[in-house]
Parts: C-alpha cells; structure tokens; sequence
C-alpha cells in the first residue's frame, strides 16, 4: 500500500533531517540516500550531529567534524560532529593560551567548569548552525543530509534555535548561562538563519524514520507533533524495515502479523504525512555496496539465504532476575541505545524481582518512554509502584523552588534578573538530576529499577552528577541530602548494577561498547548484558530471517567474548510486551 | 569614584542558579552590582570560565592566585587595590568604598509603567 522510498523522486529539498528513536535505522536511511543522490551526479554532505554516531561504522572509514570524500561514492562527503569532541576542542581553545600564565589550580577549576553539559550543548548547536547557516556549504553541495541523535536529543537540538534566539532577544542586560560562548550576540544572525533554514518548507524536510512497530510509530507521532509545534512542519515518514516473506515459517509469519498489525495501528496524525517505505533485509548495513543493494530492493544476500541457524541459549533472562535478588541490589540501571527495548527490559525485572517478594520501585528519565504504555490497563501489584522523571515538570517545580528560596529577599529588578538566568538550559540539567537523585534515594526501602534515557542524554546526566559532585566541595548554598548521596552509591557495586541492553546487530552492540567505556570511565562496571529480540535464538528458517538472524552470531559472540562476563538473551517475541502478566513472560 | 572590579570563581551563570544549588549570597551580589550599575558606578564583574584573560593580565589578581590558588576566589579590587579575598564584599562594605547608605543597595523595586507609542 505504500511505495518504496525513492530519493531521486521523494528527496525535494536541499536541507534533510532524518530523525527517529536510536535503533530505527535512520543512519542506514540517511546513508543509503546520500550514496544514491551522489550516485545521480550529485553533490551530497552527509552530516551526523549524533553523539554516538555509527556513520564511521556504515562507511567504514574514519570521520571528523571536517567533511571528508567518502571512498568509492563519487560527490559523497561527509562528517561528524560529536558534541563531546566539539566541546573538548573548545575548551582545549579557551584554557590552552592560560596555562603556565595562570596557576595549575586555576586552571583546572577553569575546565571543570567547562565540561559540563551546557558546554557541550552550545558547542555542538554552534557547529550545527554554522553548517546551516553557512552559504558556502550551502552553494558547495545540492544536498546536505543530517543524521541527528536519538530523539530526545534531537528534539533538544533542534528546539535550540527557537529557544535561544527568544533567550537572546529577551535578554536585557548581559547575564547569562551562556557564558562559555562569550560573543553570543554577534553569532546571533547565524542562529538566525539557521533557525529560518529549519523552518522554511522549501529548504528543509524531515524524514521521520519509524519501525513499522506500534511503539515506534507512537514514538514518531510524538516527535512528529512536537517539532511540527517548533515550525518545521515539512515531514515525510519512512516506514523502515517493513517485512515480507513467501514461507511458512511460523516465526516469520508472526514477524509479519507484528508489523502489520502495528501499521494498522498508525496514529491518526501520522497517517497523513507522506509515507513511503523500506524493506526488511537480511544483511546489515555496512559497507557503501550494501547501501546501494539496499536502495535496488535486494531483500537478502544469495550466499546467506541458504544457512540453517540452530539455537543457542546463553544465561536465560531469568538468571538476570536471580542475581539482583539473591545480591540484594538496590538500584538497577538497564542503559542502551533507544529502541533496543530497555523499557521492556526494565520492567520485565521489575516485575520480576516483585514476583520473588521484593519490594520495587520502577521509574524512567526518558523522555520518550512509554512505561504508561507497557503497562496500560494493569492494577499496578501490590509490591510495584512506578513513576516517571518528566523533564518539564522538574524544571517548573526547581524553578519554583528557586524562586522561594532565593527569591525572597529580592526587589523587582532583581528578581527578574533571577528568572532569566533560570530559563537557561542548564536549569533543565540540574532539576533533573534532583528529580533522579530523589527517586535513588527511596531505595533506602525498595529496590529502584531505572529505564534510563537514550544514551547520549545518560551520560550527560552520569556526567554532571560527576560534575555536582565536585562542585558541591566548594558551593555555599544549600546541597539537597539526596543529591550528597547519590554518586557514592551509583559507584558501590553492592548497591548499584547497571544492565546492558542491546540488540544482535551492528550498530546497537558497537554503540552499547562505546556507552560500557565511558561507563567504565566514570567508575561504573556494567555487571549484565542482555541481548535482547534475538531471532537467532528462534530457530526460524525464513530466508530473510535466517540470513539476520545468521548475521546476529558475531555480535552474539562478540558480546559474550570481548564485552561481557555475563550476558542473557532474550528471544524475539510474537507479541510486544504489553501488561504486567505479559511481561513475566520474559522472566 | 573609584571603579570595582571582582574577580568570580568559574561559574555557569552571575546568579549561581545554574549551579548544583542556589547560593543566596550570589543572588544579593547580582542584585547588588546591577542596582551600581544603574547608579552608573563603573563596576565589572569577570568570570573565570569565560575570561580567564582578565585573570592573567591582572598583575595583582595572578599574584593572589599563585600565592592561594583558586580558593581566594572571589577576589574584589577597589581602584587596582586589592580589598576582599575568598569572599564576596558585603552591602554595606560596597557602601563606604563607594561612599554611599547601604540602604540605597537594597532599594525596594520603583514600579514600572509600560508605555506603548503607537
């Protein structure tokens, strides 16, 4: 009923943004358009803001922020802009000329304050807007293509121009938390174009990227309705991944209901876009051929399609539930990528852990979870109590909290100074993190189960609880008792586990590598790995199933042998997980 | 009048709200140096984060941070003298250097009336 996604025809703008929850296969999307634009004559940049891209993996060769040739793909450049590192090369710039001038002491009070995350958002808004607002690149290139960040990261992105620009125009005298990019204001044209750049129809698409699955499609309407909200309100919508199969194969006919199913369940909003499609195929995304087999409809490889997978087993996922509860642990992170199912994963412990007598609390600081969802309709069991971390509301109750206490004793001028430098984004950080470190500390009673956000917005909290941390040993104010406890436990393996959720595929194991490591970096050893919706371990023997779940044995492996000492797998399931009672069905 | 210089430790934002907590006596500081300004007292506030030249250039200030190390932060200069270190200069300290009440610091708010010309 749909047709097949086609860039020479559906692709109408200079400016594209491909969006959608991690794990949806918009890297794939946005590649395979590149490499087929540049293949019509193009010129076509392809730009990832993401900052846990996996561009490098796709092409296979090394990226950086400066547009580079892509090898075998004449007129494709690209480059990729990691926040992290942008934000590294602005502080090298701004404290490097100090040293050796300025006391060592000083000097490192100086980048303790610049890694923090404002830093790192301004530093990669400013690269991102440089690019949009650049007329150079902008006559150099037919296309400019943008792989941008799981969607909770996107929606911040892209919300920053608006949300700066009102800052700067409301402005009226020169505080602001955007200190650590001192010389705002002459950028502030810049923004501006960029800012008119993702708003104007003719310049800019959003291809919201989905899996034909109801919980993606929800996802996508959400991301869909709100940037709609910001302005950019030229959307098409990629289903991709849609399935097809000619056997029998009873997994590979419930893998077919699933999606159908979920496509009939479209939102209503959603449903009006334009809509095309892409196949679910049987090899992964890497390398430029595979991109261009991808855009020709090759469904599967020749050569794979003939390979009969037995199933294996690893530790069941209940021997995950097993060692929390025997351990005794209070506070279980399960951290991946968006998309991978950590929702899921949460809740399947914390429903399991309830079942063996424990006390549980579940909670989430994603902002684009859908606990309600999972579990709709469900009494909650005596011994589970859930809750959600909703980024507004925090920061509406800080700002409240702020304004009393400190507030008080300010005249009117004052007290608007106060208020402008609360709605800056580092507010949003900070109530957060106070909602989260609240939520740890109930665990004095029950066990916390914590579906964390998509990853780069996980480390981003990890790191300014470091951050807090340091920076409490030399604030006067007033340290919430919560907040003074919380990172010593985050780091007490007794107390705290994190579980590893990922999928059998490239770019989910790789991503969840480089989120162990910087885990590890912060003193925080992950002690599970689940594997989650594996079709290896199904048994199916659909070609086009097969052939994944063939491919689905490396990672598997590599997962088993190099990243982790225990590691669970959890078989792809006919039905999503919806409800308490379906849920123990993992467990 | 001499002019006041203050030298703030590394910070997020003047007010300190963008900090892991509020701390009260940043927020009267920022009142404070606004209400000066609008007396038109030449008054600077330099923050380490983002003008650590400032820091550097300052013979006295660099003096100060070699002898003490970050901690003597704040540091306050009246007329290139150094006046106030480790902490932030009191109400009615910014009044006798800048021979003034006390009083006039905390002025209750004047009230605004918006006039639009159409």
């Amino acid at each position: 009923m749909y047709s097949l996604f086609d860039p020479t025809s559906d692709v109408k703008t200079p400016f594209l943004f491909f969006t959608g929850k991690g794990g949806v296969g918009k890297t794939s999307a946005a590649s395979a358009t590149a490499v087929a634009l540049a293949d019509q004559g193009k010129k076509v940049l392809l730009v990832s803001t993401d900052p846990a891209s996996n561009l490098q993996d796709v092409f296979e060769v090394d990226l950086t922020s400066e547009p580079k040739e892509v090898p075998g793909v004449n007129g494709l450049f690209a480059c990729n802009i990691d926040p992290e590192e942008a934000a590294r090369a602005y502080r090298k710039k701004t404290v490097g000329p100090y040293r050796g001038k300025l006391p060592d002491s000083v000097v490192a009070q100086m980048e303790e304050q610049l890694s923090g995350a404002c830093t790192v958002e301004i530093a990669a808004f400013d690269e991102f807007s440089q690019l949009l607002a650049d007329q150079y690149i902008v006559q150099q290139y037919d296309y400019v293509l943008f792989d941008t960040a799981p969607t909770g990261h996107t929606l911040r992105l892209l919300s920053l121009p608006t949300a700066w620009s009102g800052y700067l125009e409301e402005s009226t005298h020169g505080a602001s938390c955007l200190g650590p990019l001192s010389g705002l204001g002459e950028k502030k044209e810049m923004y501006g174009k960029a800012v008119a750049a993702l708003s104007d129809a003719h310049k800019t698409t959003l291809m919201l990227v989905a899996r034909p699955e109801t919980s993606s499609l929800l996802e996508a309407n959400r991301a869909s309705l709100e940037l709609k909200e910001i302005g950019i309100k030229n959307q098409m919508l990629i289903l991709n991944g849609v399935f097809q199969t000619e056997t029998n194969d009873q997994v590979a006919q419930a893998f077919y209901q699933r999606q159908q199913k979920g496509l009939q369940e479209t939102p209503v909003e959603l449903k009006q876009l334009e809509t095309t499609y892409l196949p679910y195929i049987s090899y992964s995304l890497t390398g430029v051929d595979h991109l261009r087999w991808f855009m020709n409809g090759e469904l599967y490889l020749e050569d794979e399609a003939s390979h009969r997978v037995e199933p294996i087993l690893l530790d069941p996922f209940s021997q995950v539930i097993d060692d929390f509860s025997q351990k005794n642990t209070r506070v279980i992170f399960a951290m991946g990528k968006g998309g991978v199912g950590k929702t899921s994963v949460a809740s399947a412990i914390a429903v399991g852990l309830c079942e063996k007598g424990h006390k549980v609390h579940l909670t989430t600081t994603d902002p684009a979870a859908h606990l309600d969802y999972v579990f709709k309709g469900d009494t909650a069991k005596e011994n589970l109590t859930i809750s959600s971390i909703n980024p507004e509301k925090e920061v509406e109750k800080y700002k409240q909290s702020v304004i009393e206490k400190a507030g008080k004793d300010l005249d009117e001028d004052g007290l608007e100074y106060l208020k402008e430098d609360l709605e800056s984004p580092c507010t949003e950080e900070i109530a957060i993190f106070q909602a989260f470190a609240e939520v740890v500390d109930q665990s004095d009673n029950e066990m916390v189960v914590i579906d964390t956000a998509p990853t780069g917005h996980t480390l981003l909290l990890l790191d300014s609880t470091e951050a807090y941390h340091k920076e409490m040993s030399r604030s006067t104010g007033e340290i919430p008792e919560s907040v003074r406890k919380l990172l010593p436990r985050l780091r007490d393996p007794k107390e705290t586990s994190v579980v590893i959720v990922t999928l059998a595929e490239a770019t989910p194991v790789l991503e969840a590598e480089r989120l162990q490591k910087d885990l590890k970096r912060a003193e925080i050893e992950p002690s599970w790995w689940v594997i989650n919706q594996s079709l290896f371990a199904t048994g199916t023997t659909d070609p086009i199933l097969s052939g994944r779940a063939f491919s689905e044995r490396v990672w598997i492996n590599k997962v088993k042998r190099e990243l982790s000492a225990n590691t669970a797998l959890i078989p792809w399931m006919e039905e999503e997980k919806v409800g308490y009672d379906t849920i123990k069905e993992y467990v | 009048m001499k002019k006041v210089e203050i030298f703030d430790p590394a910070m997020c934002c003047a007010t300190g709200v963008c900090g892991p907590s509020v701390d009260p006596d940043l927020t009267r500081l920022a009142s404070t140096v606004y209400s000066l300004e609008q007396k038109n007292v030449d008054i600077t506030r330099y923050n380490l984060a983002n003008d650590p030249a400032a820091f550097s250039d300052n013979e006295k200030v660099n003096k100060v941070l070699h002898e003490k190390g970050p901690d003597a932060l704040p540091i306050t200069l009246l007329g290139d003298e150094v006046v106030k270190v480790g902490s932030y200069p009191s109400n009615d300290e910014f009044a006798e250097w800048l021979d003034m009440r006390a009083e006039e610091l905390t002025q209750k708010p004047r009230v605004r009336v918006s006039v639009k010309l159409d």
